[in-house]
């Protein structure tokens, strides 16, 4: 199974055609931190022209996983889950930065990296269930009462799933596909005591780990009869269907859209939360370079844990990116996205909105 | 771990005190090593040692030198940055990684922020004569940024601005560092493009598009990279900084920005270009045609050529390349020869040129296969490049690209491809080509071969690789045709470099002489040594 996700390095080793959308590159400049530099090192490994060590698994854990790789590549080559696997491998051998045998046991014992508490447990039946998450619940919890405010205002009251637990997403790309995968059983347990036949997401982040990565790396599912929806596309379908009334905030700031981390995961999402965020502002938002399907993540990564300053430069690219188009602030819906483009923003001059409670402010109750 | 042997190991780099300052290229017998830097893996090798020998302190000195230049986060000297930077897009070097051999590294890879760093790191190359080998993208497929000496590289990614956008004059000035899409992307903002569209424009960049020469996919309407530029800046081997004149079309003395297309490094490092832009196109007007000749489909487009008619591409495939190709990339089952035409432009003058070029094509006997299959060839134009479909080990391949003036074309054609089907027959050897970069005198070929199942051996891969590049160059240089045509020379094709210029040849290492007389700017690299 492990040498299978691994020979997709073999394709990619010498390929070199998605390198301009790789952010970690973009803001190295090295070749080694590139989807083909990662590749070639698990390969020339695999080889015997290398090992892993200190150097070259520090550089594996450089990879952002931020899937832009993939969703550029015309044959779909599935490299940020060899590199997750490549790291599993390292990790089982206990060649993995300390930092990952902490979060290991973090992750094991509070089910979150944040803080030393357990998630609250659903406590409802419901026909729709919200997975909050651990970025939510102790990043950015105004995320969580707008949506629902937004949510209520569509006559959805859903039961809270995950409330303070890591999607999994962190523990698999750290390498450690047992806790990722426990986590992930417990989330769809939830999810199956609430009886919901709809679930919603916040951000791409949570999409893509529900809905693909638990598939893909963690061997386990959401249920077929359950409707995965991102609620930005939940709400701008309402919107349009005069459901949901927005009036325009009094802003004169110039705002840019950032599309959260993992946004180029998720096929086709980038329409709806741009029409929510232009319903709410007096101008359209500006557009950031980096945007829709080669969107560079915000920081919000297992990088943040495990090479801080990689993922602070990323988060400041963001900013840098809304500087040079003139922006002002930048809005965005991902909690995780809000809360390290928050840390950076005022050393940029920007304001940093969050969509949902913008939503919210604006929200014409019937 | 294998210790590397893919380097000459007589040639060392001179510690100060043995330099004589004389000679502009030395070599050093083993006699005189004094645990001296060695090309190739020279840290793995002085790491096994257990005390500090006088290279290492030097490699440490000449270190700290560099790093004081670019600053502390701008310079590597770690295994896995020399492991990675050790191969490019070239099929020997990924042949010998995969034989699970070790390739020659560079002793430094520095990534300057601006040519002043790059003046100053020249200096300090030539004082202790150390190579310094220019990288862009990584991307060619020749070997030309492979560090075969040891030495510098000088990864240029952070040269990546755009200076200037001439909306006016439809110019642009960028540094050279930028990536190809990243450029085209921003061009695109604008309603602009730079019409050089190489399969390699993800990885490569806008030095890279330049230091070869190199032709994108609509040359054939808006020219090659070369014809594209109007000024570049550039560093010389002594670390001068220098700029061209501002347009590349006077009278005011030679043309000497062409010293530095096509060069590869070998005469200094292009560190910013300025290149001609234009309108992204009202319409672009794609259609396929299939001819029962290759020389019917040659026909059809020195037709094309030599009446003016502008299409932005004409891809003609010859028949091997109709059959195997296309089946596996577009789901085309066809026998004869495919042709891909293309008018871009606005939209009445594409279709009147288009509707020229279809009776050209009709008179000759071509059969409309419609817009479709053409619309779906531009559109997976690339997907050719793109695992799993690309080429890749463990097979043996090279781009025996040529180009020639149309009266030569199709004989070129028949002696290569059977001069190389007879010659590896044992090898069961195929031979693919198209023709797609055409002039108004003539056309490139692209001919590639591929055996699937080649020696194991690494040696003996290569000779086997280098009896076919002597094949098929061979039969190309005396039926007319260049020893290529876009990829550019690399290390590859550095031993036809004198055969190629025959007289002039003299004249052409005189001149690298006395630009570099040291010889530290990409040894080895289009024929020059070191």
């Amino acid at each position: 199974m492990l040498e299978n996700v691994l020979d997709v390095t073999e394709n990619c080793r010498h390929c070199l055609m998605c390198r301009h959308v790789c952010p970690v590159g973009g803001v190295t400049h090295l070749e080694t931190l590139t989807p083909h530099g990662w590749a070639q090192l698990v390969a020339l490994e695999r080889r015997g022209l290398s090992t892993w060590n200190d150097e070259t698994v520090d550089m594996l854990y450089r990879c952002a996983d931020c899937g832009n790789c993939q969703s550029h590549c015309v044959s779909d080559q599935a490299l940020p889950e060899a590199v997750a696997a490549a790291r599993a491998a390292v990790a089982e051998q206990n060649l993995a930065p300390a930092i990952v045998y902490d979060m290991e046991e973090r992750l094991r014992r509070w089910e979150n990296p944040y803080e030393s508490r357990l998630p609250e447990r659903a406590g409802q039946a419901a026909e729709n269930a919200l997975f909050v998450g651990d970025d939510t619940r102790y990043l950015r919890p105004t995320v969580l009462e707008a949506a629902l405010k937004l949510l209520r205002a569509t006559g959805i009251e859903p039961a809270l799933i995950g409330k303070g637990r890591n999607s999994g997403f962190l523990a698999s790309s750290l390498g450690l596909p047992r806790v990722a995968g426990d986590l992930a059983r417990a989330t769809l347990a939830e999810l199956k005591a609430t009886g919901a036949r709809r679930l919603f997401v916040l951000s791409p982040a949570h999409y893509f780990a529900l809905g693909r990565m638990y598939a893909e790396r963690l061997g386990c599912a959401v249920p077929e009869h359950v409707e995965l929806v991102d609620v930005t596309a939940f709400l701008a379908g309402q919107m349009e269907a005069g459901r949901l009334r927005l009036t325009p905030a009094d802003d004169t700031r110039s705002y840019a859209y950032v599309d959260p981390t993992h946004a180029v995961r998720v096929h086709g999402r980038s329409q709806a939360p741009r029409a929510l965020v232009n319903a709410v502002l007096p101008e359209p938002a500006l557009e950031l370079f980096w945007r829709t399907d080669r969107a560079y993540p915000c920081g919000n990564l297992a990088l943040s844990f495990t090479q801080p300053e990689l993922s602070d430069a990323l988060t400041r690219a963001r900013l840098a990116d809304a500087v040079r188009c003139g922006a002002g602030g930048v809005i965005t819906e991902g909690p995780g996205s809000l809360a390290h483009l928050e840390r950076h923003a005022s050393a940029f001059g920007l304001e940093v909105r969050g969509l949902y409670e913008t939503l919210a402010d604006q929200l014409v109750m019937a | 771990m294998p210790a590397c042997k893919w380097f000459l190991p007589a040639v060392q780099y001179l510690l100060p005190q043995e330099r004589s300052g004389t000679e502009p290229f030395e070599v050093i017998s083993q006699s005189k090593h004094m645990g001296s830097l060695t090309p190739g893996n020279s840290m793995a090798d002085m790491s096994d040692t257990s005390r500090y020998s006088p290279g290492k302190l030097f490699y440490e000195m000449i270190r700290s030198e560099l790093e004081e230049v670019v600053g502390q986060d701008y310079i590597t000297t770690r295994d896995s940055d020399k492991l990675i930077y050790s191969s490019d897009w070239f099929w020997l070097p990924q042949m010998v990684q995969d034989r699970k051999q070790p390739l020659p590294t560079a002793d430094y890879i520095v990534h300057p922020g601006s040519p002043e760093e790059i003046s100053v790191l020249m200096e300090i190359a030539n004082k202790y004569r150390i190579p310094v080998i220019p990288w862009g993208g990584g991307s060619g497929t020749q070997g030309g940024a492979l560090p075969i000496y040891g030495g510098i590289i000088v990864d240029l990614k952070r040269l990546n601005r755009i200076v200037e956008i001439d909306e006016k004059s439809l110019i642009v000035t960028a540094q050279a560092g930028i990536n190809g899409t990243q450029l085209e992307w921003a061009l695109n903002e604008r309603g602009l493009t730079l019409p050089h569209y190489p399969a390699s424009a993800n990885c490569a960049t806008l030095g890279g598009y330049l230091a070869p020469r190199g032709s994108g996919t609509i040359s054939t309407k808006y020219g090659k990279s070369e014809d594209l530029v109007l000024r570049m800046q550039v560093v010389l081997p002594d670390g001068r900084i220098m700029r061209t004149p501002p347009v590349p079309s006077h009278a005011s003395g030679p043309d000497f920005m062409g010293l530095f297309l096509g060069a590869e490094g070998t005469m200094g490092i292009i560190t910013e270009a300025t290149m001609q832009v234009d309108y992204l196109p009202e319409t672009r007007l794609l259609r396929a045609l299939l001819f029962e000749s290759i020389g019917a489909g040659i026909e059809a487009g020195r037709q094309m050529m030599t009446r003016r008619l502008s299409p932005m591409v004409i891809r003609l495939y010859d028949p091997n390349s109709t059959a195997s190709r296309l089946k596996t990339i577009l789901g085309l089952e066809l026998r004869g020869a495919y042709m891909v035409v293309g008018f871009d432009g606005d939209k009445d003058i594409a279709a009147l040129q288009e509707d020229k070029a279809m009776r050209i094509c009709r008179d000759l006997g071509a059969r409309d296969l419609g817009r479709e299959p053409g619309e779906r060839w531009w559109k997976h134009r690339y997907d050719f490049y793109y695992p799993p479909k690309n080429l890749k080990m463990p097979w043996m391949y090279g781009t025996t690209e040529t180009v020639s003036t149309f009266d030569k074309l199709e004989g070129l054609w028949k002696a290569q491809k059977q001069a190389v089907e007879e010659g590896f027959s044992d090898w069961n050897i195929k031979y693919i080509a198209h023709f797609s970069h055409w002039f108004h005198w003539g056309s490139s070929m692209y001919s590639r071969f591929i055996i699937e199942e080649p020696p194991e051996d690494a040696e003996e891969a290569i000779r086997l690789h280098n009896r076919v590049w002597n094949t098929a160059v061979s039969a190309a240089l005396d039926n007319g045709g260049m020893i290529n045509e876009h990829h550019g020379v690399g290390l590859k094709l550095a031993r036809f470099m004198r055969r190629q210029y025959g007289d002039s040849w003299p004249f052409l290492v005189k001149l690298k002489q006395s630009i570099d007389p040291n010889g530290i700017m990409n040894p080895g690299k289009v024929g020059f040594g070191r």
